[in-house]
C-alpha cells in the first residue's frame, strides 16, 4: 500500500486539546523537512513536545503551534494592545500591558512626534499602541504608528470603559471573519471597540446603557459557539427595546 | 615561619625622660611605625593592653590585661602622638584585604551577565586577572563598548544574555554603582554561555554560537579563545 507520506500530518493532535509533556512529533520519522514551532512547543533531542496546556495548531505547511487562553500575556512582535500608562520618563512612558515586564513607550512613537511636541498622559491613561520589541529578557517598546510612521488609530482612548478578558477571548474577537456576537450587536447598535491581544478590551457608544449591554455581551461569549453567540446577543438586545 | 615572639618588660621609674620609652618595649624584628612581615591570626597575643592601646583589628580581651587580634593580617604599631595623655602605642593590623582581588582599570576580569537591557547589560564580576574576587563587584558594559565596529548599531540581545560568562576589560572605575567594561576586542566578549535548551554551546564565528543537542543556532559577541 503505497502511502505518499510528504502529504500525510505526521500527527493526528491537530486541533485536539493537548497538555504539557504530550509529544507531538517525532524527528526520527521527518527527515530532510523544515518545521517552524510557534508559541507552546520545544524540541527535546529528538521529538517536538508540548509546554503549554490548548489547542494544536497548524498553518500548512510547516507551521506548529500551540493556542491557549490565559489571563496572562506574554509580548510577542507585531500584537496591538491596550497600555494604562504607569509613569512618564524623560525618553519614555512606562506602561503596562499586563506582561512580566513593563513596557516602553518612546515619547517620539507618535505620527509627527518631536521634543517639541511630546503628548501629555497622565497616569492612567488608556493607550492603543503595537508592540515593536518582545523578547523574554528586555523590557518590551511599543510605538503608537503603524510600520509606516502614521497614527493609525493608535494613540490614546477617551472615553468609553474598558475592561480585561482572557488572552483567548481576545484573539477570538479580533478573528476574521468577524466575531458572531460583535457581528449581532452591530447590527442594532451603534458601537466601536478596541481589542488589544493583551486581555483588554475598550468600548464606546453613544449611551452608557449601550456601553453595558456590549460589555456585557462581549463578556458573556467567550465560551458559547457561534449561533449561541448570536441568540444570547439578540435575546440582550430584546431587552433594550422592551425599555 | 612562625617567630616565637618574646616579650621583654623593662620596667623604668615612671618618671623616665629618657626618649627612647623602653617601658613595655616589645622585644622582636618590629619596630614602632613599621609594619611587620609576619601574619598573625584572630586571637593571638599582641602586647600587654597597659602597653598598648588595641587599634583597628585589635581588640581588649575580657580580662582587660592582654591586647589580640580579631582579623587576619599584619601588625603594625602606631607610636602615641606627642602631647596625648596616654603614651602608650596604638596596635592594629593590616592588610587583611591585600589577598582578594579589586578590579583596576586596564584589567581583564570574568564576568556573569546578569541584566540585558535596551542601551547597557549589567554583570557581576567574578575574577580579576585570574584570581578570584572576595566580594561581588558590579560592571556594566555600555551598548557603545560591546564592539569595536558600528557601535550605533548594536542590538544588546544579540550580544549577550543573562547568564553569560563574558571576559571584559574594566574602562573605568565608573559611578557609584558599577565599573564600566568593555568587549571591544576579539579576545573580549562571551566565553561560555547556555542555549535556550540547556546545553553549552559551542562558538562557530564571532557572532554566533551553536547548541549541541539540538543544532539552534544563537547569536552573541563571542570572544576569540586561543
Amino acid at each position: 500500500m503505497d502511502v505518499d507520506t510528504r502529504n500525510m500530518t505526521p500527527t493526528n493532535l491537530i486541533d485536539k486539546i493537548v497538555v504539557p509533556g504530550d509529544v507531538v512529533l517525532d524527528l526520527t520519522k521527518m527527515e530532510n523537512q523544515t518545521i517552524k514551532l510557534g508559541s507552546g512547543l520545544r524540541q527535546d533531542y529528538d521529538c517536538i513536545s508540548v509546554m503549554q496546556a490548548g489547542k494544536l495548531r497548524l498553518s500548512k505547511p510547516n507551521k506548529y503551534w500551540v493556542e491557549s487562553s490565559q489571563k496572562r500575556y506574554v509580548p510577542s512582535l507585531e500584537d496591538t494592545v491596550l497600555g494604562i500608562v504607569v509613569e512618564h520618563r524623560s525618553d519614555n512612558f512606562l506602561v503596562d500591558i499586563k506582561a512580566p515586564n513593563l513596557a516602553f513607550l518612546p515619547v517620539l512613537a507618535f505620527e509627527g512626534g518631536t521634543r517639541r511636541n511630546i503628548p501629555k498622559f497622565e497616569t492612567g491613561t488608556l493607550i492603543y499602541a503595537r508592540v515593536v520589541k518582545a523578547n523574554g529578557i528586555m523590557n518590551p517598546e511599543l510605538s503608537c504608528t503603524d510600520a509606516s510612521g502614521k497614527a493609525a488609530e493608535f494613540g490614546q482612548l477617551k472615553n468609553g470603559y474598558m475592561f480585561e478578558t482572557s488572552t483567548g477571548l481576545a484573539r477570538m474577537l479580533l478573528s476574521s471573519p468577524t466575531c458572531p456576537v460583535l457581528e449581532a450587536l452591530g447590527k442594532k447598535i451603534s458601537f466601536e471597540t478596541a481589542v488589544g491581544f493583551n486581555g483588554r478590551v475598550w468600548v464606546n457608544a453613544s449611551s452608557p446603557d449601550d456601553v453595558i449591554l456590549v460589555s456585557n455581551a462581549i463578556m458573556r461569549s467567550e465560551f458559547l459557539s457561534g449561533t449561541q453567540q448570536r441568540i444570547m446577543a439578540e435575546k440582550l438586545l430584546q431587552r433594550l427595546e422592551k425599555v | 615561619m612562625h617567630v616565637r615572639r618574646e616579650v621583654i618588660h623593662i620596667h623604668l621609674p615612671r618618671r623616665s625622660t629618657s626618649k627612647c620609652d623602653m617601658v613595655g618595649m616589645v622585644i622582636e624584628r618590629d619596630s614602632v611605625g613599621e609594619e611587620g612581615d609576619d601574619v598573625v591570626t584572630p586571637g593571638e597575643f599582641l602586647g600587654e593592653a597597659t602597653e598598648f592601646i588595641a587599634g583597628k583589628g585589635a581588640y581588649v580581651s575580657p580580662n582587660g590585661r592582654s591586647v589580640r587580634a580579631c582579623l587576619t593580617g599584619r601588625r603594625k604599631v602606631t607610636a602615641a602622638p606627642p602631647g596625648s595623655h596616654d603614651n602608650r602605642s596604638t596596635i592594629e593590623i593590616v592588610g587583611h584585604k591585600a589577598h582578594g582581588a579589586v578590579p583596576q582599570p586596564g584589567s581583564i576580569v570574568i564576568a556573569r551577565v546578569t541584566k540585558v537591557m535596551a542601551r547597557n547589560a549589567s554583570a557581576d564580576i567574578m575574577c580579576v586577572d585570574s584570581k578570584a574576587v572576595k566580594e561581588k563587584f558590579s560592571g556594566i558594559i555600555r551598548q557603545q563598548d560591546v564592539r569595536a565596529t558600528e557601535i550605533d548599531k548594536v542590538d544588546m540581545y544579540q550580544s549577550f544574555r543573562p547568564g553569560d560568562i563574558v571576559r571584559a576589560l574594566v574602562l573605568s572605575l565608573g559611578d557609584a554603582r558599577a565599573y564600566y567594561l568593555s568587549t571591544a576586542k576579539n579576545e573580549l566578549g562571551v566565553v561560555s554561555a547556555q542555549s535556550i535548551s540547556g546545553g553549552t554551546m559551542v562558538p562557530i564565528s564571532w557572532t554566533e554560537m551553536q547548541c549541541p543537542l539540538t543544532g539552534q543556532i544563537e547569536q552573541r559577541k563571542v570572544a576569540k579563545v586561543d
